[in-house]
């Protein structure tokens, strides 16, 4: 209905109303622009209510609903909040997958952001060929959460794989990494921290900002690389690194390509890999619960939201603006 | 949308700003009535024969079996031109996720393959069309089917899907490897303290474990089960409790004590892996246990000869099983079309020569005989000798459809079968979780 009634409210004025003849020509023509507005913005505002906001709605109806996708929407029950009260105390699995979940961004992240920033500082160097290792080193990150990399993650990391025949040569007998329920989890989070290329060209560019003279002059004081580092470097990176904090726990709570990938869609061994959109997505798509699934997807929506209103309103204590002061 | 406009606001010269408002609201209100109206218009195209219809047909499976379907398909087109067909296919994993996204999306196909995992879910749901009415106007032949292979196919007494192959359980063992050590063969009865220690002999003498663990198996725990004079389910309820669960546990938890399987890892991966990469083709174990009709794809993917028996403990505790079925979604315009192409596949006898026993022994006990006597492909002849055989020996009941929640129950099984393989679970407290998790999964109280 929304969507119907839009392109239609610039062509209210089009009946002779009295009050249209008083206000005359000029509102004519305003109307007009408010009209070419909407069909410059129509493409956008039509994705914006057909692809994300009309289905969240949707999907937030259907969360008090016992939804199935075989059936139509309209005849799913009104169930209240029976999903959300079976969610939180009655499916181990569920805060199983929230504890998979929330152990996976409590490592991966700060160990991926640790190497962005790590290989950043390195790649901030001038030397010959800086180019071709700064895109190297990116290269990870263009194949991305592609299906194709964590198929071959996981033919690595299986029994036979090129992982265990690179640690026979000294001599260590190795495992099947993914397949073993104590492995699989830091097998998944190798990966996320591989793809480090995305925060590191950030923190790349982040470094190019730091002002050289502020090095100059702590090396005028005698100041240690490690000093500068620490009381030059981090200050005025502190907004990138902010950045990119609440960029990739965003990320790495909804991790999903690769678990899926390398469980087979399972979330195993013994649910080790059980990523909270893995559970989410086996509860809409295969076990059918689509309206339990849109509660899960829902608490996950204000899950993260909270987190990142956390990350900002911490981001007062320790992000460094230098702008703010300069003026 | 005109009319209705008009209608809303007769001969008004000046109609004031409300009623432009009732108007376009009007109009919005009209638009999807007349684009639902259009999506329905395809009703009417359904009847005579000399109309073109395009059927849409979705299955799971490997090349062969496209291949297969798409000589039948093709077959039928020859003899029907005004049908054709919209062929997708894909491998098994996720092809469930893709059924139910198109339902939900109301694209289900015309005709889809389907199996018991989700069968009564679907029949349920009202996705699939009752095809009692066909069968008794014959339309739809199933006379010819064996009666338990029929009644696989039904869901609260409503007609969900045609089967499209038997199977029974299959134990595949590694003849190369056991002639290799002149070790004997397992035989069709042995017991399963029996079958342990056989397999426990061959990892011994042949360093390669003897059998997977079936432990996370349903199919080979269903078996057990029934062998013991229990069931896996019954009237919608599970028909075993924990006790049942701890002893086929502990079985296994034995077996894996006395070498007779690989390590966890690798029994994870034999769990985890389609039926190409079953560990007796990947030579990571002796035996593997499968379906019967799954011969000629595990055959494929090994140099070494591979045979075949029923699962350890007295045969006749298995059963003629609907491996899976055709069904038409309820929803399709061309019903009729599409339930006459179920039929050819089911029952000509050109067609049934065609799939041979890809997707399991022929339905049609008349076009089974015909292929039994023409099949030239050895693993086919070998799966068609082997069915037979153990068909002599079924018992005089076999299970009816499983429940709603059977996929579940499935996959809770292999999490909780695999926590005590790894060693994280005691038998007892997975017997414990395993009949909680499975209650929960069919919504038993």
């Amino acid at each position: 209905m929304t969507m119907a009634q839009m392109p239609v409210r610039p062509t209210e004025p089009a009946p002779p109303v009295p009050a249209a003849h008083r206000r005359g020509r000029a509102v004519r023509r305003r109307r007009r622009e408010d009209l070419a507005g909407y069909v410059f913005l129509s493409p956008w505002l039509l994705g914006l209510l057909g692809i994300t906001a009309i289905p969240m709605l949707l999907s937030l109806y259907l969360s008090f609903t016992d939804y199935s996708p075989l059936i139509p929407v309209t005849e799913a029950n009104w169930i209240g909040l029976e999903n959300y009260r079976r969610m939180f105390t009655a499916d181990p699995q569920y805060w199983h997958a929230v504890r998979v979940t929330a152990t996976f961004a409590l490592i991966a992240v700060p160990l991926k952001l640790a190497a962005a920033l790590g290989v950043a500082l390195l790649l901030n160097k001038a030397m010959r060929g800086i180019a071709a290792f700064r895109g190297l080193f990116y290269l990870p990150s263009l194949l991305g959460g592609s299906v194709a990399v964590a198929i071959v993650w996981r033919s690595m990391f299986n029994g036979d794989g090129a992982v265990n025949s690179f640690l026979s040569l000294f001599g260590i007998e190795g495992k099947a990494w993914v397949n073993d329920p104590t492995w699989a989890l830091p097998t998944l989070m190798l990966l996320a921290i591989w793809q480090f290329g995305a925060p590191m060209v950030i923190f790349l560019a982040g470094l190019k900002q730091v002002p050289i003279e502020l090095y100059e002059a702590a090396s005028v004081d005698g100041a240690s690389a490690w000093r500068r580092f620490v009381h030059i470097t981090l200050p005025m990176l502190s907004p990138v690194i902010f950045f990119n904090l609440v960029l990739e726990t965003i990320h790495g709570f909804q991790g999903f390509t690769s678990a899926f990938v390398l469980s087979n869609g399972t979330g195993g061994p013994v649910d080790s890999t059980l990523m909270y959109t893995l559970r989410l997505y086996n509860a809409g798509f295969v076990e059918l619960n689509m309206g339990y699934a849109s509660a899960m997807a829902w608490v996950f929506l204000v899950v993260i939201g909270t987190i990142t209103v956390l990350l900002f309103s911490t981001g007062r204590f320790w992000v460094h603006y230098s702008d703010s002061e300069a003026k | 949308m005109n009319p209705i406009t008009r209608s809303a606001t007769p001969d008004q010269p000046t109609p004031a700003p409300h009623r432009t408002r009732r108007r376009l609201l009007a109009a919005a209100l009209a638009l999807p009535l007349i684009l639902g109206a259009a999506a329905c218009g395809d009703d009417s195209s359904e009847g005579g024969s000399s109309d073109k219809v395009e059927l849409s047909i979705f299955w799971w499976g490997a090349d062969k079996r496209a291949e297969l379907t798409d000589k039948a398909l093709a077959l039928y087109t020859t003899k029907h031109p005004n049908v054709t067909f919209k062929k997708t296919w894909q491998a098994n994993q996720g092809y469930f996720d893709k059924l139910a996204t198109l339902t939900a999306g109301g694209n289900a196909p015309d005709v889809f393959q389907i199996d018991d995992n989700f069968i009564a879910e679907y029949a349920q749901r009202g996705v699939t069309l009752d095809l009692t009415s066909y069968a008794s106007s014959g339309k739809l032949d199933v006379s010819k089917f064996p009666k338990s292979l029929k009644e696989y196919g039904e869901v609260d007494g409503k007609l969900a899907g045609v089967a499209m192959g038997e199977n029974t359980q299959g134990l595949v063992y590694d003849k190369t490897l056991l002639d290799k050590f002149k070790l004997p063969a397992p035989t069709t009865g042995m017991s399963w303290e029996d079958f342990v220690a056989w397999a426990a002999n061959v990892s011994k003498v042949s360093k390669v474990p003897g059998t997977q663990d079936p432990s996370a198996v349903y199919q080979a725990l269903w078996v057990y089960l029934r062998q013991n004079g229990k069931d896996l389910y019954k009237d919608n309820k599970l028909a075993f409790d924990e006790a049942d669960i701890a002893k086929w546990f502990t079985l296994w938890k034995n077996a894996r004590a006395a070498g007779a399987t690989p390590t966890p890892d690798v029994i994870h991966e034999g769990n985890d892996s389609s039926v190409a990469k079953q560990l007796v083709v990947t030579g990571k174990a002796g035996t593997s246990w499968v379906w019967v009709n799954q011969m000629p794809e595990l055959k494929k993917n090994t140099k070494s000869e591979l045979g075949v028996i029923a699962y350890p403990g007295d045969p006749s505790a298995q059963w003629a099983r609907a491996s899976m079925y055709f069904s038409v979604f309820k929803g399709s315009p061309k019903k009729d079309a599409a339930v006459d192409v179920v039929n050819f596949l089911a029952n000509d006898p050109e067609a049934g020569k065609i799939l041979g026993t890809d997707r399991g022994l022929p339905p049609n006990l008349d076009v089974r005989k015909q292929v039994s006597e023409s099949v030239t492909d050895p693993s086919m002849k070998q799966t068609i000798q082997v069915q037979d055989e153990l068909g002599t020996k079924f018992g005089p009941t076999s299970p009816s459809v499983p429940p709603k929640g059977h996929s579940k129950v499935k996959s809770e099984l292999i999490r909780i079968a695999e926590e005590v393989t790894y060693g994280r679970s005691t038998p007892e407290a997975g017997a414990t979780a395993f009949v909680t998790a499975a209650k929960a999964a069919i919504g038993q109280s």
